[in-house]
């Protein structure tokens, strides 16, 4: 069993990746223990509102690399632990068979070599999967630099893998982590993209990434605007063919004259995850969200900016607009348009029944009509005062809704 | 009229057929107060009438016994008049309703079964195995629906080596896996011996729960929200134990 300390001290070092998500992979229990869950499944959440679905942990926190906002980089001074593979194996057996956990997420620091590190994660998730007969959810953190055969190797055990691009840039690349470049993080994700591609061509998907690639990036360590990042998500959606790209709000761990003082606003992060959602679920580009140069505003969600920016397409009438048009209505999130769309069919819908229907109206009703009426506001510039307002008031009480948190969070309302 | 059923599908399918004519029905399942005044009946299960009317329902829509099991699994103190609504309005449009997402029976039925259903997947994350001596797992819950049998597919799948309870504790009833069949069986109180290291896994549990927190990030009503006080108390991640 694994000392608590150990455990510690490597759930510490891993604690900032924010990906937990076990969604996208339905692997069958093949007699032995675990399976997949499409949907993803929440076994617990933490006082700072995450979720806790995969035990998320590093092998080892032992590095050779010097990345500059990395407690675990080479040169600080914090001790140093490596697990053994069969101690990450029992743990995940036995946090699993009490349904603890929803299966593992394993990472490490550059041990030794990029290619010693990223053995060692091949071996354990083979262990696991082969010796342990586990079938539940594994996601594997790519080194970068490690030798391609490895690195397609993992992937034959594991649901999903991710290469995280750390950085927006290849300038702050440079400069922060320096021993990683854009290419050593795009060029293996372009190989597994293309392998995976491969097995899907052969009907075997299920044999490798199930559930895909993702990526992160440190948002507020260094100077790209908005418009730059959300760009780059979009050609990690559409190129590179990823499931998701998480933000993560710099929080200084370490002193370095190289990086900022202060935590990167969460309000940031926040829009970039609605204008992420709005990439991915809303048909909207990042070109329509935001210039190249520009950032977000911090006043209302990208939806709203949007439709303030695009009034003449407004307002749309309820029991007419095409499912995108009522996806483009802010406030009106999946779940309503849908429920617009079935509901219409059988009868006129009025405002009255879009309120049982529980479509939140506060910044909808600007720019839809039902039967005709409209309720909205004419003047402009009292509903751009509006919706600010309602906007503060949101952030305030409402769950935030981008955490991978609830499952539910999926039909979130923007 | 009030009629008292006994919260199984057949009383309530009797109990439809008789409160179907009837205006100002109400049904109830539960210690309702008697209104004063208030004629009441006291619906016997008659199993043939029972079944025909499934059959005739059945016909209308060929899910809608799937909606029924939901709604009476319900653990809302209008479930029973929620349903009513619901299946008399099957049967005055002759046909499936789950669509009209309008309509005020609709709304009412479904907002009561996502409820019931979204317990379920909860329950597949908060659910909270102790290992026994033996191996048999056994989880205590106090859900708010009546929803331990339907728990046992997705543990039996992932877990079909080992033999688990799944203990409503509030019910007073148990959903049993013995390792090659499963079945509901009442159950007032369990006597466990734990496994030699059931405890030190949970220590490790919690210790782990407290790493994985970012202090410096509190949201302690957020946590609440996703995870309501109400499901902790058999969750090793929030006992205090001192260590
Ligand atoms: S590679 Fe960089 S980020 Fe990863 S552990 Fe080493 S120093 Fe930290």
């Amino acid at each position: 069993m694994i000392s608590e300390e150990k455990l510690k001290i490597l759930t510490e070092s891993a604690k900032y990746d924010v990906s937990c998500s076990s969604s996208g992979s339905a692997r069958k229990n093949a007699g032995g223990m675990g399976n997949g869950y499409v949907s993803g499944c929440c076994h617990s959440f933490t006082p700072d509102g995450r979720c806790v679905s995969l035990l998320k942990i590093l092998l080892s926190n032992d590095c050779v690399f010097g990345c500059r906002y990395c407690p675990s980089r080479a040169d600080s001074d914090v001790p140093r632990v490596t697990a053994t593979p069969e101690e990450i194996c029992e743990l995940v057996i036995d946090f699993y068979k009490r349904n603890y956990i929803e299966g593992l997420f394993l990472s490490s620091a550059v041990h030794r070599s990029p290619n010693y590190a990223m053995e060692q994660l091949l071996v354990t998730v083979k262990k696991l999967r082969t010796e342990y007969n586990f079938h539940g959810y594994i996601h594997v953190k790519g080194i970068p630099h490690a030798d391609a055969g490895l690195v397609h190797e993992a992937a034959l055990y594991a649901d999903r893998m991710s290469f995280n691009l750390e950085l927006p840039s290849e300038q702050s690349l440079k400069l922060l982590a320096p021993q990683k470049s854009k290419e050593s993080l795009l060029s293996p994700m372009r190989q597994l993209q293309r392998e995976r591609l491969l097995f899907r061509a052969e009907k075997r998907r299920e044999h490798f990434l199930p559930a895909g690639q993702t990526t992160q990036m440190i948002v507020g360590a260094s100077p790209e605007p908005d418009g730059q990042i959300l760009r780059l998500a979009q050609d990690l959606y559409r190129v590179n063919g990823l499931k998701r790209v998480y933000f993560s709000s710099y929080v200084p761990v370490v002193h370095d004259s190289l990086l900022p003082e202060k935590a990167a606003e969460e309000l940031r992060e926040h829009r970039l995850y609605q204008a992420d959602w709005l990439l991915r679920f809303y048909g909207f580009s990042a070109e329509e969200i935001v210039e190249d140069d520009g950032n977000l505003s911090s006043d209302f969600d990208p939806k709203c900016a949007w439709a303030l920016r695009n009034l003449h397409l407004f307002p749309v009438e309820v029991n007419r607009a095409p499912l995108e048009a009522l996806l483009r209505v802010p406030g009106i999130g999946v779940r309503s348009a849908y429920k617009i769309v079935e509901a219409r069919k059988f009868t006129r819908l009025t405002f009255e029944d879009l309120k049982k229907m529980r479509v939140v109206l506060k910044r909808a009703r600007h720019f839809i009509t039902a039967g005709g009426k409209f309720q909205g506001t004419e003047n402009v510039s009292a509903v751009r005062g509006l919706l600010a307002a309602d906007d503060r008031q949101g952030r305030a009480e409402q769950l935030s809704m981008f955490s991978d948190a609830a499952r539910s969070a999926l039909t979130g309302e923007l | 009229m009030i009629y008292f059923y006994d919260g199984t599908k057949e009383a309530f399918l009797t109990a439809l057929l008789l409160a179907f004519p009837d205006e100002e029905a109400v049904l109830s399942s539960g210690n309702r107060q008697l209104t004063l005044g208030a004629e009441t009946v006291f619906v016997r299960t008659d199993r043939e009438r029972a079944a025909r009317a499934e059959a005739r329902l059945l016909a209308l829509d060929k899910d809608c016994m799937h909606d029924l099991d939901l709604l009476l699994r319900s653990g809302m103190p209008d479930r029973d008049a929620v349903a009513l609504a619901y299946f008399k309005l099957i049967a005055a449009r002759g046909g499936p309703v789950r669509k009209m997402l309008a309509e005020d029976a609709v709304i009412a039925a479904q907002e009561c079964m996502r409820r019931v259903s979204f317990e379920v997947h909860r329950f597949h994350g908060f659910v909270r195995f102790l290992e026994s001596a033996s191996g048999a797992l056994y989880a205590p819950i106090s859900p708010d629906n009546d929803i331990c049998d339907l728990l046992v597919p997705h543990f039996r799948a992932r877990l079909p080596q080992y033999p688990f309870v799944i203990h409503d504790v509030k019910r007073k009833k148990a959903a049993v896996y013995d390792g090659d069949h499963a079945f509901l069986a009442p159950l007032e109180r369990a006597e466990i011996v734990l496994s030699a290291s059931e405890d030190d896994w949970q220590k490790l549990w919690r210790k782990y729960y407290q790493s994985v927190n970012i202090p410096s990030r509190e949201r302690l009503k957020q946590m609440r929200g996703y995870m309501p006080v109400r499901y902790w108390k058999f969750m090793p991640e929030k006992f205090s134990d001192g260590s």
